[in-house]
């Protein structure tokens, strides 16, 4: 027996430079191909190894009624925890059986539900009112505000009602039109439509001093719009959400898109991460959604990332 | 030996797979709860591959059944959102199949466009309605009724394990229903007996009097219903529909159905013989995913299993062909 080995032998008896048993993770999303969710599993997964997980990370290329087989496949293997970046809604057989298990759920920005512990996201409210207050602080509250708002996607919806209470709150800034773009070819195409046909029927110089859009698309479609227009030096202020890249290179150009919103994949990723490590502490989690600051951007950070 | 090793050579192979898992996975795999929800996992595939398999009889194709399974699921969810109830519109979604299915079998049979053609251009147009009926948006939450979505989660209970119920899924139960209907119409009537004639020589069965377009147009009504039946029990499963969900079963189930055809006596294909590549493919995912191969990978080992499979038994043919 070598020194070594003699070593290793004393360390393993007394305990010592052998790790216990790691906890198992499983992260199960059907949407792994996408760019948001390659950043939150980023994100995830540096945490992950820095607390030396055994990690899972389960892609079912858009299969949903895969995401619950494979809930319930890791449930048998007896994870530790599990995280989902899916709709709750979707897949409550497979919550249930994580549930009946007693193995934790924690959402990636996946959407509330009972049997969640809790969801890392970002603020949708937080983002909603940072923009539409960016518009009124920029036109000095007064002026007229074009919406771009899509009401029957819950987590958009939320933004537009922000931005309602925002500019309600300013007496002198009327909101011209609250337009719900079609948004089956992405919305860029039919929101600057749209846009053109409000600029068309608005032709005085300084009848439109803002657009607020309550995601990037819009606001690109709108900034099309008033540069095909020549009314690209009216001074017409708009804002989108996301800052998706085309939005930042918008807004790099020094345009007249001037700010959007950044959310933190990574950082929910991570958060998410020490989210799942807290309930493994046994800590309850009372607060059931967790929010991961987001950052305006603006010509003085566009180009960063 | 050759011999032997056709015959027996994929049920060994399967025999292995499954201890190859049970080892591996010495605590989890081979437990009743784990394959209760193999079962309900598979199950429906096995409900496309087993009515696939009828099709497949007369050396047919139907590459529509995904995209039945998409339609099927969001038209039953429509009606669900204009307030009917969950059994008239299981039973109008079940209804769209059956027409979806016999419009198939007219024009394979009665046009005579080869069916990977003409199954190829409906797979485009049901999609399609798919995505018209539903206005691409994935229906879910308080549109579906709780109902609907509880019979995927529910079944009768038949026993304890680890303090918790053991529970037999009604998705499975479906499964095995529909198993059987098309074991008894396969192998235990006239009909199917007339379909394995039209599969080994169409001519010499028209000649023998079998009325072979009728048949052939009939045969594709259960694959319609089949594959409308799958879609709804996807999309109880997961409480919502959308237009593109059912989409990935039609691949799999005729994998399915080749991956069993390799255990029969004479390559022919059998509803028996498919739910056994059904369940192959449900134990590597489970199995795969236990041991926490990665997801990507777990793909490629399948497809390369299903290569190898099906590659063994054709040189094993040939060798047997050889010898005569």
């Amino acid at each position: 027996m070598t020194l070594r080995t003699t070593f290793i032998g004393l360390a393993a008896a007394t305990g010592l430079g052998v790790p216990a048993l790691a906890q198992e993770v499983a992260v199960i999303t059907p949407y792994l191909a996408q760019p948001g969710t390659q950043f939150y599993v980023d994100g995830f997964t540096a945490r992950a190894e820095e607390l030396g997980w055994d990690l899972n990370v389960i892609d079912t290329a858009g299969d949903v009624a895969a995401v619950i087989s494979r809930m319930e496949d890791v449930v048998n293997q007896g994870v530790d925890a599990i995280v989902i970046n899916v709709d709750p809604a979707q897949i409550g057989a497979g919550l249930q059986t994580a549930e009946d298990a007693g193995i934790p759920v924690v959402g990636m920005d996946a959407g509330s539900d009972p049997l969640v512990a809790a969801n890392v996201t970002s603020n949708g409210y937080a983002m909603a009112a940072e923009t539409a207050v960016y518009v009124a602080n920029r036109i000095g509250g007064e002026g007229n505000v074009v919406m771009f708002t899509f009401d029957p996607f819950p987590p958009v919806q939320a933004r537009g009602v922000i931005a309602d209470a925002v500019f309600g709150n300013f007496p002198d800034i009327q909101v011209l039109d609250r337009i719900t773009p079609d948004v089956s070819d992405g919305g860029i195409a039919d929101s600057r439509a749209q846009m053109e046909a409000l600029l068309a029927a608005n032709p005085e110089e300084g009848s439109i001093d803002a657009v607020w859009a309550a995601w990037d698309q819009p606001a690109l479609g709108a900034l099309q719009a008033i540069e095909a227009a020549g009314r690209a030096d009216e001074g017409i202020v708009i804002t989108g959400i996301d800052a998706n890249p085309q939005a930042r290179e918008a807004i790099a150009a020094g345009g007249n898109f001037e700010a959007s919103v950044a959310q933190d994949f990574e950082g929910i990723g991570q958060t998410a991460a020490d989210t799942v490590a807290r309930i493994l502490e046994g800590e309850e989690i009372v607060q059931r959604v967790i929010y991961v600051p987001t950052t305006l951007v603006t010509v003085a950070n566009a180009d960063a990332e | 030996m050759m011999q032997v090793a056709r015959r027996f050579g994929g049920v060994a192979g399967m025999l292995a797979v499954i201890a190859f898992f049970a080892i591996n996975l010495p605590e989890t795999f081979l437990t009743p709860r784990n394959l209760l929800n193999i079962s309900q996992q598979i199950s429906m595939l096995t409900v496309v591959a087993a009515t696939m398999t009828v099709v497949m009889v007369m050396g047919d194709f139907d590459l529509s059944v995904g995209s039945m399974a998409s339609l099927s699921g969001v038209v039953a969810a429509i009606l669900f959102t204009q307030d009917w109830s969950v059994p008239a519109a299981v039973g109008v979604a079940l209804a769209v199949g059956l027409a979806g299915g016999l419009f198939n079998g007219i024009v394979v049979s009665v046009v005579g466009i080869l069916p990977f053609v003409a199954t190829l251009a409906t797979l485009t147009v049901f999609s399609g309605l798919a995505f018209v009926v539903s206005d691409g948006r994935t229906i879910f939450g308080r549109d579906i009724p709780p109902g609907f979505g509880d019979f995927a989660r529910g079944g009768p209970v038949i026993g304890m394990a680890d303090e918790r119920a053991l529970v037999l899924p009604n998705l499975t139960l479906v499964a095995i229903a529909v198993v059987l209907v098309i074991w008894i119409v396969l192998e235990q009537t006239s009909y199917g007996r007339r379909l394995y004639a039209i599969g080994g020589n169409r001519d010499a069965a028209r000649l023998a009097g079998i009325p072979v377009v009728p048949l052939r147009l009939s045969a594709f009504a259960f694959t319609g219903v089949g594959a409308a039946l799958a879609g709804l029990m996807y999309a109880s499963r997961v409480a919502s529909a959308n237009p593109t969900q059912g989409d990935g079963l039609m691949l799999t189930a005729i994998a399915a159905v080749f991956l069993g055809m390799t255990l029969t006596r004479d390559g022919q294909p059998k509803v028996l013989a498919t739910l056994a590549g059904v369940a192959v493919l449900g134990v590597l995912d489970n199995g795969l995913t236990q041991m926490r191969v990665d997801s990507y990978v777990r793909e490629v080992l399948v497809g390369a299993i299903i290569l190898f499979a099906v590659g063994l038994s054709a040189l094993g043919r040939r060798g047997a062909a050889r010898r005569r």
